[in-house]
């Protein structure tokens, strides 16, 4: 190793696969998959409905072993979910605590760490963030899905991660609040220096956020393909989404996303 | 609540009262002891003047408690073992389902043999049937919490008190909570027959021994207040649900019935 090296990513992943027990025998998921993520970095990965997406983020995020191959965070080992590191699940519903108010959700990370009333700023800035300050008294269930989804939005940025797995976040948002969370996403990578792996089958969020944008496809999934988004970091609903940038990558990915491996 | 429903179940059985009342004050159907509803109320009234009613209520409502006290110990913390632990279950699964379908009545013959007439006869007989339910629905309560809350809990870093807890426990409490009313009812009708047959104290008892002295008022009285008091404890055990589960949880409820 050389003195002088490039720090380690964020995560790195090496021929990493999974595969599962069923009734039958074994079902391979992933299988070959390697990336990294660098530092301040918005990856995003499309993929097919059934391609491994949820599975992959769920080995990232340290939750279930990878079956082979390997996975590190910050040029440590995963052997659990590491510090620092903060998931928005696809399925709202099951990962929102229905018992506790919006308030005691975007809690749960924090209450045993901080101080009362450092717990209660935190809350309130990650609730207007997502535009929910009015509905801290609510419970998750009076609420719509796309603003159950933005508590569990709430609750990750409350930690203060310095990374964020996200697995279809928007995915129920209407287009107007979407865009605006996606360019909060933005903006807090800029002021925070997160970096994020973002998950998504919309092939145009995944270009307008991400600074790469990898296929996963084929059964077993892998990431078939990787490209780095040549549109800077400065990115606008309306400029970005014109540029031919944008419109060639588009128009490959549209592809891409369902050729035959 | 909606008082409509409770108006018309209180018609019905004033309804039911009016017709025995009328079949028998007529003379239509006549058997020796046989009392008439009003008949009984006066029995029931005259038992209220007694001392020893009370001393017998007091002791029936102590034994069922504290039977069912131990056995909710002993259901949800074994439910909870059972329900969070996929290799506790492989093993003990068969046991349960082999010891939970004995009736519970057969317990009685065992436990006066082990402790004859006396208030641990009666308290055995009492959690060795009301455990189930509280086991059962504890362990389902347990392993039906969804994997993405344990995702949740281990993403969170949790550990493993404060995700009990905070996650396991809450998620699980509907079903626990199910368990605990209906060993509750279990637990005074299990008094009652450990104090018919063993154990010489409490409303049981009562009940035997005026049916054997020929007082069918008063007999009918005890059963009327046995009902009463299991009315009672499911309707405190019911608002102390909802006092616990404040009318946020969207799973409905499952029904009142007792096994
Ligand atoms: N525990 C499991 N047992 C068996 N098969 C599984 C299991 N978990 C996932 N799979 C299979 O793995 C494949 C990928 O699932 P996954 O949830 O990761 O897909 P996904 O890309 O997130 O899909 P979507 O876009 O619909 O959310 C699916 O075919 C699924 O059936
Ligand atoms: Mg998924």
């Amino acid at each position: 190793m050389s003195v002088a090296q490039a720090p380690s990513p964020v995560f790195a992943l090496r021929d990493l696969g999974y595969s599962v027990s069923i009734r039958e025998g074994v079902r391979e998921i992933l299988a070959g998959v390697s990336f990294e993520l660098a530092e301040r970095e918005i990856l995003s990965i499309v993929g097919a409905s059934g391609t491994g997406k949820t599975s992959l983020l769920r080995i990232v995020a340290g939750l279930v072993a990878q079956s082979s191959g390997e996975l590190s965070f910050r040029g440590v080992p995963v052997s659990g979910p590491p510090l620092g590191v903060a998931v928005v699940f696809q399925d709202y519903a099951n990962a929102l605590l229905q018992w506790r108010t919006v308030a005691g959700n975007v809690l749960l990370g924090i209450e045993r760490r901080f101080s009362r009333a450092e717990c209660n700023d935190r809350v309130a800035s990650a609730l207007s963030l997502v535009g929910l300050e009015r509905h801290a008294r609510d419970y998750p269930w009076q609420l719509s899905g796309g603003m159950q989804q933005r508590v569990q939005i709430a609750r990750a940025l409350a930690l203060a991660p310095s990374v964020l797995l996200m697995d279809e976040p928007f995915a129920s948002l209407d287009a107007l609040t979407k865009s605006s969370l996606q360019d909060e996403m933005l903006r807090l990578r800029d002021e925070t220096g997160a970096s994020f792996v973002f998950i998504t089958h919309d092939i145009e969020e995944a270009i307008y956020l991400g600074d790469r944008v990898a296929v996963l496809r084929g059964r077993p999934g892998t990431i078939a393909e990787c490209h780095p988004v040549g549109l800077g970091r400065e990115r606008d609903q309306v400029g970005t989404r014109a540029a031919p940038e944008f419109l060639r990558l588009r128009q490959h990915l549209h592809g891409a996303i369902g050729a035959h491996a | 609540m909606n008082a409509r429903p409770l108006l018309s179940g209180l018609g019905g059985i004033g309804l039911f009262l009016g017709l025995w009342q009328l079949i028998i004050g007529s003379g239509l159907i006549e058997y020796d002891f046989l009392p008439s509803p009003w008949a009984i109320l006066g029995g029931l009234w005259a038992m209220l003047g007694d001392r020893e009613f009370y001393e017998e209520a007091l002791h029936t409502l102590a034994a069922t408690l504290g039977g069912w006290v131990i056995a909710v110990v002993l259901g949800v913390g074994l439910g909870a073992l059972l329900g969070s632990s996929t290799t506790c279950r492989r093993y003990s699964l068969a046991s349960v389902e082999v010891l939970r379908p004995l009736p519970a009545v057969a317990f009685v013959p065992l436990a006066l043999l082990l402790f004859g007439f006396s208030l641990q006869m009666e308290l055995l007989v009492i959690v060795a049937p009301a455990l189930w339910p509280s086991l059962i629905n504890t362990m389902e309560g347990f392993a039906g919490v969804p994997q993405r809350l344990s995702d949740v809990a281990a993403s969170f870093r949790l550990s493993p008190i404060e995700r009990l807890l905070r996650i396991d426990l809450p998620a699980a409490a509907p079903s626990v909570l199910v368990g605990l009313r209906l060993s509750l009812s279990l637990a005074l009708v299990m008094s009652v027959v450990a104090e018919m047959v063993g154990n010489p104290q409490g409303l049981g008892y009562g009940l035997v021994r005026e049916q054997q002295a020929l007082n069918p008022e008063r007999m009918f009285g005890y059963v009327l207040v046995i009902g009463l008091v299991g009315v009672c404890l499911n309707a405190i055990l019911v608002m102390a649900s909802g006092w616990i589960l404040p009318g946020q949880f969207r799973r409905p409820q499952a029904g009142w019935d007792t096994p």
